[in-house]
């Protein structure tokens, strides 16, 4: 079933980057492209369901979570909006644009210190896209677009890990780490790398020709896993099961 | 992973699938052991709230996947290791863990996660000086007592309206036999009196 499935199911395409990357602003012009080429798009966002996302936050308020914590709660996080959103989506042909996916969870849990090797671990079965685009940009860059819209809160700044009291300081420096995690995860995984730093149209104009270049290729064993496990397990899917057609 | 604490503290593990028998025993080893004026004492699981939040929030469209329920049991055990356990025993004290690791790794064995899994995902968590089980009164497949007493209770309840391929009574059967095969081995034997009477003083 699974494989016969395969071959109609949806794309999907993940934007990792750190903060002030312009993964929003990109993930937006590519949603409004790919809908224009025919493609109906849902866009997932990074902790957004509810539910995991009310956890992570009560705790972050108070600052008293650890970085073990932080991930396993990330993981967890990740794994319901992946059988909640992701798969959904996916089998019903959809596209799903991420905006953010699971590498930005281990990006900055390895810049927190914790073993890679755990860390793939606590988020397999991994589900791979079809396409990762990151968005390079300097720390400097990165600090500088954060800061002009806003302070970042306590664990997006690092605090937890620098121990310095003024954010943004403390993002610049948290900052740095997350980047060398983002370029060492981008040249294991071989993420497409988009220069952050170019004009936006720019950006965008190569992101459409690098979609349109890709070739489709089946899933990896490991998506297979995650589908099957979602299959026997996640309401959702059996709602699909039951009769939910394919778009189109 | 090896024990990362003094060897002055003990950490004993009570596994078992139901939350009021687990508590009814565990309470009981620690009257015995507070007479024998061992200090330290019980941690329980979701000391953390994750579950009692999840429960306050649970709504129809919340259905959390067995690998999701065993990553916030992880995210939970976490937290005890750093606030209850580590502290206790860096101070020399006896603690109860009741459940530790492997009343969850039960759950996600029976749940069809693969142990190597689920045996990476609890390597922080530091080997107990000794791990006993409590056998389930009655039969394992039967519901007994509150839906959310434990943390295989509360897994099953929320599974209860998804699991596809493994019904309720499967699941509770299946995590009980794993830790009957888990006794089997000499890793976690029953916890008997003769048992409590060897604790550590």
């Amino acid at each position: 079933m699974v494989r016969a499935r395969e071959k109609r199911r949806g794309l999907l395409v993940a934007f990792e980057g750190p903060g002030g990357a312009g993964t929003s602003t990109q993930r937006r012009l590519f949603k409004v492209w790919l809908e224009q080429q025919g493609h109906e798009v849902v866009t997932c966002k990074w902790n957004s369901p509810r539910a995991i996302r009310g956890l992570m936050k009560a705790r972050a308020g108070i600052h008293s979570l650890s970085a073990e914590e932080l991930c396993l709660l990330q993981a967890a996080d990740f794994r319901h909006r992946l059988e909640t959103q992701i798969l959904p989506a996916l089998w019903q042909g959809k596209s799903v644009v991420a905006d953010r996916f699971l590498f930005t969870s281990l990006a900055h849990a390895s810049a927190r210190g914790l073993d890679l090797e755990w860390l793939l671990s606590a988020h397999a079965p991994l589900f791979w896209p079809d396409l990762v685009f990151y968005f390079s940009v300097s720390p400097t860059t990165s600090t500088t677009r954060v800061a002009s819209a806003h302070a970042p809160k306590f664990y997006d700044a690092g605090q937890d890990v620098t121990n310095i009291a003024d954010p943004i300081a403390s993002y610049r420096r948290f900052v740095g780490r997350m980047i060398k995690e983002y370029e060492s995860l981008s040249f294991i995984f071989q993420f497409v790398t988009v220069d952050g730093e170019q004009p936006i149209y720019e950006q965008h104009r190569r992101m459409r020709r690098l979609f349109e270049e890709r070739q489709r290729q089946p899933w990896a064993r490991q998506n297979m896993e995650a589908v099957v496990e979602w299959l026997a397990w996640s309401p959702a899917a059996a709602e699909v099961r039951r009769g939910a057609s394919i778009p189109g | 992973m090896a024990r990362q604490s003094p060897d002055n503290g003990r950490l004993i593990a009570v596994e078992g699938m139901r939350g009021h028998d687990l508590r009814e025993a565990t309470a009981d080893v620690w009257g015995r052991l507070a007479a024998r004026k061992v200090r330290g004492g019980i941690s329980a699981w979701d000391a953390s709230g994750i579950f009692s939040e999840l429960r306050v929030e649970k709504r129809r469209d919340l259905a959390l996947s067995p690998r999701t329920l065993v990553l916030l049991y992880a995210a939970d055990l976490v937290f005890r290791l750093r606030w209850q356990i580590r502290p206790a025993l860096d101070q020399g004290h006896v603690v109860i863990a009741a459940p530790y690791v492997q009343t969850a790794v039960a759950f996600g064995a029976a749940g069809g996660l693969s142990r190597s899994w689920l045996t990476k995902l609890f390597a922080f968590a530091p080997q107990p000086d000794a791990c006993y089980r409590i056998k389930e009164r009655g039969k394992a497949s039967r519901r007994k007592g509150k839906r959310l007493d434990g943390y295989v209770e509360f897994c099953v309840a929320m599974l209860a309206d998804c699991a596809i391929s493994v019904g309720p009574s499967d699941l509770r059967r299946k995590t009980v036999t794993y830790l009957a095969e888990l006794e089997g081995t000499g890793r976690c034997p029953r916890l008997t009196k003769r048992a409590i009477s060897s604790l550590p003083a």
